[in-house]
């Protein structure tokens, strides 16, 4: 059995120093993140996070996979917006493949609706599992109400809740089914009253500030160096957002504003990433206008998307495109991409190595959470554990990203 | 657990002790990847797991009954998972939750245990990737009907 | 179903980099690990105040192996408005290095490489040298082999089985995924020796 070795690289040992091992079984460290604390008394010498408890050799299994089903192990990342992943990752390979421009415009807009939704339900959970750290239970309740009409909405389009694998390489599985719109509709009506509610309990709430205004602080040039990005970086004053800086799929016929604050702590990027909803609220609405209009929502091309079932009956050559885009796969040119967008947590992004053949050759993911929560090296020293929770809370980390 | 016929008391109460474990499972917090979130979801006010008795989900495994591993288990992670089963006391339940945790998923490489059964005894296996909180509300059912026609638990609460 | 045991269809570059299209999604450069840190000294100088990520490739049948790959990104420290940040410039710096050689670490320059340098020697066994803490990230500790270079199976060094703890029940040894290979014979061998043992 293999325990993390208590090299001087992680505990210093100085003085009255003790060291506590947090995790990786801890209410509070929102999913298996280990740290190795050295406090002295409550506040904090030393924390090193250890990670790796979630190793799923996803980067060496996508190499053995069709680039038609690396989305599948894609989605298992990030798993709080799985639809971002997916979109990534078909957004790199139809780089390579070329096909960037051919893709149809309502899968387009499919696929921004798609990022907005899941960006919230992710907020959501983060905002559920935020107020939880700090004791405020009832948070929990009403964000994962919302983010039940959410999953509602792409178990109806995709099939499943979470992992819908409904975002493809060359567009889209499938065309909305009946009754989304109004769905959709509902959730839109429901959203503003729901948004004031979650405002009402947590912002203007005096124990909240009091644990999270100047908790947790970092300056632009503290956070430029650890490489964070997203709703840290925007909470911290720089307003990078991949979204406008390097605008993919349809995102730049959409109006939205990217929220900035300049304090850095904890409450900064609690009060930037509500407004995210708010603004992902936005971008929806101006899709939904543009759902009225139908289209097909994937790429024409049949060696590289499957045509649709009915067509096996009547067709040979659809018939034998399919055959070989199951059995076989599509080959994409050799050449490498990154390909990067912005995730609930920062820019997530997916350096693709092809080398011809019918599988990727290298998929490299960059990881918002990793660097994100490499910070905590940084941040921690001098707070309380107390403090230690609320920071790794406002930084919002997963997993499934940050391992692999 | 066998009771002969003229223990008539003790089986009673072996009843009574079934029907308080059954109504009150409290499951440890073995959230560990995507399946961790439909267990929280399962928890929130959609699909309630507080109304079949699992009111608390403890963290410390000495606090808690039923094990509900919900993700992949890493290499990394496997002797924890371990070290907590062990730290439940008697008697207790485990929960495969999901396809990685039930045989490793769609993950068959090095990197994951193809299957908690391989270091801890399984009571109910939870298919789906992940599986909808229906599926792990049927399970915490099958549990309690595991311990109620006789499995695992009763007043002797042996293994 | 792909697997490890179908081989890949057309596997043509062994240099993708070198012939990739005309994408338009960073500078691109390629260095020597000797002139590797005097690059990215320059390129901070340069502006490129983000060390977005570090990325390892393992080109086997190439010499040199592997590719150190870096992704900078040119952030403007006052930046608040999305105006002022404008389209930063992408910079991808690829640094082939051979099995064995050593690699300068650039923790010094941008915090962050840390844990991608101590990620790359975990999954590809390339050293990086001055790095404050090079110990193993992903895998556990007392890991032996670098799972992600090309030599690795996917399965795991136990004969095409994902490795089974030393704790493993052993009343639970046909659990899990069966073997590649598993054939009747193979399975009548096993409950055969399994009898032989059991009567000893």
């Amino acid at each position: 059995m293999s325990t993390t070795p208590l090299t001087p690289e992680i505990v210093s040992q100085e003085g009255n120093a003790m060291v506590l091992s947090m995790g990786p079984q801890h209410p509070s460290t929102h999913g298996v993140l280990q740290i190795m604390l050295e406090i002295e008394g409550e506040s904090v010498v030393k924390a090193e996070p250890e990670i790796g408890y979630l190793h799923t050799g996803i980067e060496k299994n996508m190499e053995n996979l069709f680039w038609s089903q690396g989305q599948t192990n894609a989605e298992r990342m990030d798993y709080l917006a799985p639809s971002s992943n997916a979109l990534c990752y078909a957004l790199a390979v139809e780089k390579l493949l070329g096909i960037t421009d051919r893709i149809p415009e309502r899968a387009q807009h499919i696929r921004v609706l798609l990022s907005e939704l899941t960006r919230i339900a992710s907020h959501c959970v983060w905002l559920g599992t935020h107020g939880i750290d700090l004791g405020a239970i009832s948070v929990f309740f009403y964000c994962f109400d919302l983010r039940e009409n959410i999953l509602d909405l792409q178990e109806a389009s995709g099939g499943a809740r979470m992992h819908p694998n409904y975002v493809r390489v060359g567009g889209l599985n499938g065309d909305l089914p009946a009754g989304y719109v109004e769905k959709l509709d509902a959730l839109i009506a429901k959203f503003p009253g729901r948004m004031r509610e979650l405002r009402g309990l947590l912002q203007a709430n005096p124990i909240f500030q009091d644990r999270t205004i100047d908790v947790g602080t970092m300056s632009a040039e503290d956070a430029v160096a650890w490489g964070v990005t997203g709703p840290a970086l925007r909470g911290s004053g720089i307003a990078y957002d991949v979204r406008k800086a390097f605008p993919y799929s349809s995102y730049d016929q959409f109006q939205f504003d990217i929220p900035t604050r300049t304090e850095g702590d904890a409450y900064a990027r609690f009060l930037v990433r509500l407004d995210e909803m708010e603004e992902s609220m936005r971008i929806i609405e101006q899709v939904r206008k543009k759902l009225d209009t139908p289209g097909h929502v994937a790429i024409d091309d049949p060696k590289i998307f499957a045509p649709p079932k009915e067509t096996i009956a009547l067709s040979m050559e659809a018939l034998i495109h399919h055959f070989k885009i199951v059995s076989e796969g599509f080959r994409v040119p050799p050449g490498d991409v990154y390909q990067a967008i912005e995730g609930p947590r920062g820019e997530l992004a997916y350096y693709i190595v092809s080398n011809g053949e019918n599988r990727p050759y290298r998929v490299r993911t960059r990881p918002p959470s990793l660097y994100n929560l490499q910070c905590l090296k940084g941040m921690a020293p001098g707070n309380l554990i107390a403090d230690l929770v609320v920071m790794i809370g406002s930084l919002d980390p997963v997993f499934g990203e940050v391992d692999r | 657990m066998e009771i002969g016929p003229g223990q008539f008391l003790l089986a009673r109460l072996d009843d009574v002790a079934r029907w308080a474990q059954s109504s009150s499972v409290w499951p440890l917090t073995m959230g560990l990847a995507c399946c961790a979130i439909e267990m929280m979801s399962v928890t929130s006010a959609e699909y309630d797991i507080a109304r079949l008795g699992s009111e608390v989900f403890r963290s410390s495994p000495r606090q808690a009954d039923l094990m509900i591993v919900s993700g992949r288990v890493a290499q990394k992670m496997a002797p924890v998972v371990k070290r907590l089963y062990d730290q439940m006391a008697d008697p207790k339940w485990v929960i495969s939750m999901g396809a990685c945790a039930s045989s490793g998923g769609i993950f068959d490489n090095y990197a994951v245990v193809q299957g908690i059964d391989t270091i801890i005894p399984v009571d109910v296996y939870v298919p789906g990737c992940p599986p909808t909180p229906d599926g792990l509300l049927y399970a915490v059912n099958l549990i309690q009907q595991q311990i109620r026609e006789g499995g695992r638990g009763g007043i002797l609460a042996r293994s | 179903m792909p697997s490890t045991q179908q081989p890949p269809i057309a596997g043509a570059a062994i240099d993708p980099p070198s012939v990739r299209p005309a994408i338009d999604d960073a500078v691109i450069e390629r260095v020597d690990v000797q002139a590797l840190r005097a690059r990215l000294q320059a390129l901070k100088a340069d502006g490129y105040t983000m060390l977005l990520d570090i990325g390892g490739v393992d080109y086997l049948p190439r010499e040199p192996r592997f590719d150190v790959v870096y992704h900078l990104l040119k952030m403007p420290l006052k930046a608040a408005n999305v105006q002022q940040v404008g389209t930063p410039q992408r910079f991808r710096l690829l640094c082939s290095v051979r099995d064995g050689e050593p690699v300068p670490s650039v923790m010094d320059l941008w915090r962050n490489a840390d844990w991608a340098e101590r990620e790359i020697f975990d999954l590809f066994g390339i050293v990086f040298e001055n790095h404050v803490d090079l110990r193993r990230i992903q895998m556990p500790y007392d890991w032996e082999g670098y799972p992600l270079r090309k030599d690795y199976p996917v399965r795991g060094p136990a004969r095409e089985r994902s490795p089974r703890p030393a704790f493993a029940l052993k009343s639970n040894v046909q659990a899990g995924t069966p073997p590649t290979g598993r054939t009747l014979e193979a399975l009548q061998e096993q409950v055969k020796q399994a009898r032989d043992g059991e009567s000893k």
